[in-house]
């Protein structure tokens, strides 16, 4: 491989526009026996999810351990969990494009990869999981406008489209499509909508993310669900972890390919960031646990409470999965300078983050159905807790999800220049502001 | 990658790079023109809202009614209703059994069910529930493709070929009185010769269903000249076949009707009438109850 050339220098790829190509792409050739390792696992957790997504396809939801009274399971919890660890690329381009915070520009491409991933994940565990996934192009063909899952299922599909947008121009600028001179301008002109693309991002990200969390915060005959901190909660959590996931993602490449991908500067700032949306997010869900469990008493409420500590581990995974470990300690640790400096506590913090979500979303989709409908006299003696472990086929369809964005993402990092500013790594990296 | 770095890192590692150019850093927030620009633009913008507020919620209203509420379908003269009372009932499963037989359902996936309870004298009673095509039925609001719907006559509608089975509507009603389709059906419905025969088709897999009211019966009926609930050609299964009477069906937009008169001639109730959904089945409580 040749040396260095002038195109990788940083700010050059992407402020003055020139043609960038040849960008060198990393590659795998001279790889260590650890990237063969991980694309082994990559390979295997692919298997996984194509055999498990078959034998669900051909045999249908039956071979799910999902019911009529527990709908919904580990499927929607991926689902859920993708698109707010893709919530990254809209707070970090509202960063660049809207509030001109050029240089989180560092971290914002990989950010819209990551959302990319994250949203088409999303994308795929929905198809699995209805009923008829041949008709998955219904939402746009007849339309709810009433049915916040209309709303969700349209703001998905747009801010795809918003993502892929934002990603073509650094393919192409990454690749030898640059040398198309069409391709190049419309790279070109694709950047020069950056802001007003970013804008729409901003928009749809701010409806559907907490749209998510008034699909339950709607729901009236659910106590434990109906609240209208739901949505905001939704947001507050999404933002947080996608930042998060973001970061995670940046260091651990960073770590693995010997790089500092995005100065230090930055990567602080961003760890700052995450710390007051931690902040933000603990103290609505005090106040939400507060007003709904101590300050006021629902009946309903306070039963659907009891039968969750009788017969799930929610409490404590409420109290230490989502708020202790899965925001107040990492808020600490990114809120004080002297452990927000050292990148493995970066890495710590945030997978802590990403951790409570995945809990969060968890809880959230399972507590409701956990507590049985009360409509009439005698539904109680009939209808029991409804208990819920996810299948094996449910949990080779996760895997595969899983494996699928780490792949996209592996292969982002190699062939696409999505950490323009990066540098080799120095002793002393880990510490440093 | 520590143990065994690439060539490319080795190189890379090598290679001089140029130092890191200072970020761009905005000392101020905003500055005056753009905190007046800002100041403009909200007025303008709320300005601009107060005028469209109107006509815009105007077309919203339109619109939202459109989608939920199918007017062309059903006559809005008549309101489909039921009082079921549940001081005659026996808990005889004749009603469950004849749903399953007209319309074909099998047992774990029954429209219309009946369960047990105790008043506080320690009487038995039953309670049986089908749909209860509730006026603001949550399942309708929830479908994000409007598979499920109001028809004018106030029957809640399903249009198995637009659902995509996200099982939302389960999720949202009340009264679970919805099911899913998890497998294709290979069983034999036990209930049918006994109870009935099937009327209409099986539905197919990975979409809901629930009652329909005999909708099937209800529309034919009218078409020839018949009155659902009076009529037990167009009256659904379940009324039919009660032995002690205890299921009325008919239009509550009629003063005349069987059920109008029963409800305006005692008290009944509706099954959590605190959500605001506004079922347009009635019971008439047990004895012991009231």
């Amino acid at each position: 491989m040749t040396a260095n050339t002038p195109a990788m220098t940083p700010h050059e790829s992407h402020d003055a526009h020139v043609p960038a190509y040849p960008f060198k792409p990393l590659g795998f050739r001279g790889s260590g026996v650890w990237v063969r390792f991980w694309f082994l696992v990559l390979f295997a957790m692919l298997c996984v999810g194509a055999v498990s997504g078959l034998y669900v396809l051909q045999n249908g939801l039956s071979v799910t351990n999902l019911t009529d009274e527990l709908p919904w399971g580990l499927w929607i919890t991926v689902d859920l969990s993708s698109i707010a660890l893709g919530a990254g690329a809209f707070s970090l381009s509202a960063a660049v494009y809207l509030m001109g915070l050029k240089q989180y520009e560092a971290i914002a491409r990989a950010a819209v990869l990551v959302g990319l991933l994250g949203y088409t994940s999303a994308m795929l565990a929905l198809f699995i999981d209805i009923g008829r996934p041949d008709r998955f192009y219904h939402p746009v063909l007849y339309w709810n406008v009433h049915s916040v899952l209309w709303e969700i299922t349209m703001c998905v599909l747009l801010y795809s489209t918003v993502l892929v947008t934002e990603l073509v121009p650094i393919i192409i600028e990454s690749t030898k499509l640059n040398n198309v001179a069409f391709l190049r301008k419309l790279a070109h002109t694709l950047h020069s909508f950056m802001p007003y693309v970013a804008f729409l991002g901003v928009c749809l990200s701010l409806l559907h993310q907490s749209s998510l969390g008034a699909t339950y915060g709607i729901l009236t005959a659910r106590p434990i669900w109906y609240s209208p901190s739901a949505p905001v909660l939704f947001i507050l959590s999404a933002a947080t972890a996608g930042a998060s996931l973001t970061m995670l993602a940046t260091l651990v490449s960073g770590r693995l390919l010997n790089r500092q991908m995005v100065p230090s500067k930055v990567m602080n700032g961003v760890a700052r960031f995450i710390g007051y949306a931690c902040l933000a997010y603990l103290y609505l869900k005090m106040w939400s646990w507060l007003a709904t469990n101590y300050y006021s008493h629902v009946p309903e409420q306070q039963l659907g409470a009891e039968i969750l500590a009788e017969n799930t581990p929610y409490n404590f995974t409420f109290w230490f999965g989502e708020v202790l470990f899965g925001a107040f300690v990492p808020m600490i640790l990114l809120l004080w300078p002297r452990t927000r400096a050292n990148r493995n506590i970066l890495i710590l913090a945030s997978v802590m983050i990403i951790a409570g979500l995945v809990i969060n979303r968890w809880n959230m989709t399972l507590s409701g159905f956990v507590i049985p409908m009360d409509w009439s006299p005698g539904v109680k003696e009939v209808l029991s807790v409804n208990r819920y472990q996810p299948a094996l086929v449910e949990w080779g369809v996760s895997i595969g999800i899983v494996g699928y964005s780490w792949t996209a993402f592996t292969l982002g990092v190699r062939y696409l220049n999505i950490y323009p500013d990066w540098r080799p790594r120095r002793k002393g990296d880990e510490a440093e502001v | 990658m520590n143990n065994k770095p690439g060539m490319s890192d080795i190189q890379d590692a090598l290679t001089p790079k140029e130092p890191e150019s200072a970020p761009e850093s905005r000392t101020e927030l905003l500055s005056r023109r753009e905190f007046v620009t800002l100041m403009i633009g909200a007025g303008a913008s709320m300005v601009l809202a107060a005028t469209l507020a109107e006509p815009l919620n105007t077309f919203a209203k339109d619109i939202l009614q459109n989608r939920t509420t199918h007017a062309d379908e059903g006559d809005a003269r008549h309101h489909w209703g039921m009082v079921i009372d549940l001081s005659k009932c026996i808990g005889c499963d004749y009603c469950v059994f004849a749903c399953q037989a007209t319309n074909d359902t099998a047992d774990e996936m029954r429209w219309n069910i009946r369960i047990s309870d105790e008043t506080p004298l320690g009487d038995t009673f039953f309670v049986t529930r089908p749909c209860l095509h509730c006026k603001h039925a949550p399942c309708v609001q929830v479908c994000p493709v409007g598979a499920t719907y109001s028809r004018a006559d106030g029957l809640v509608v399903m249009d198995y070929a637009k659902c995509i089975g996200c099982r939302y509507c389960q999720t949202a009603c009340p009264y679970g009185a919805r099911q899913f389709n998890w497998r294709e059906r290979t069983d034999v419905n036990t209930h049918t010769p006994d109870f009935g025969t099937p009327e209409v088709p099986r539905r197919p897999r990975g979409v809901v269903e629930k009652c329909t009211f005999c909708i099937h019966r209800i529309d034919a009926g009218l078409a020839n000249g018949l009155m659902p609930g009076v009529d037990p050609e167009a009256t659904p299964a379940c009324v039919n076949i009660c032995p002690v009477t205890a299921r009325h069906f008919g239009n509550l937009n009629d003063p005349t009707s069987s059920v109008a008169k029963i409800i305006s001639a005692q008290p009944t109730l509706r099954l959590r009438e605190d959500l605001g959904t506004d079922p347009s089945v009635y019971y008439i409580p047990p004895k012991g109850i009231i």
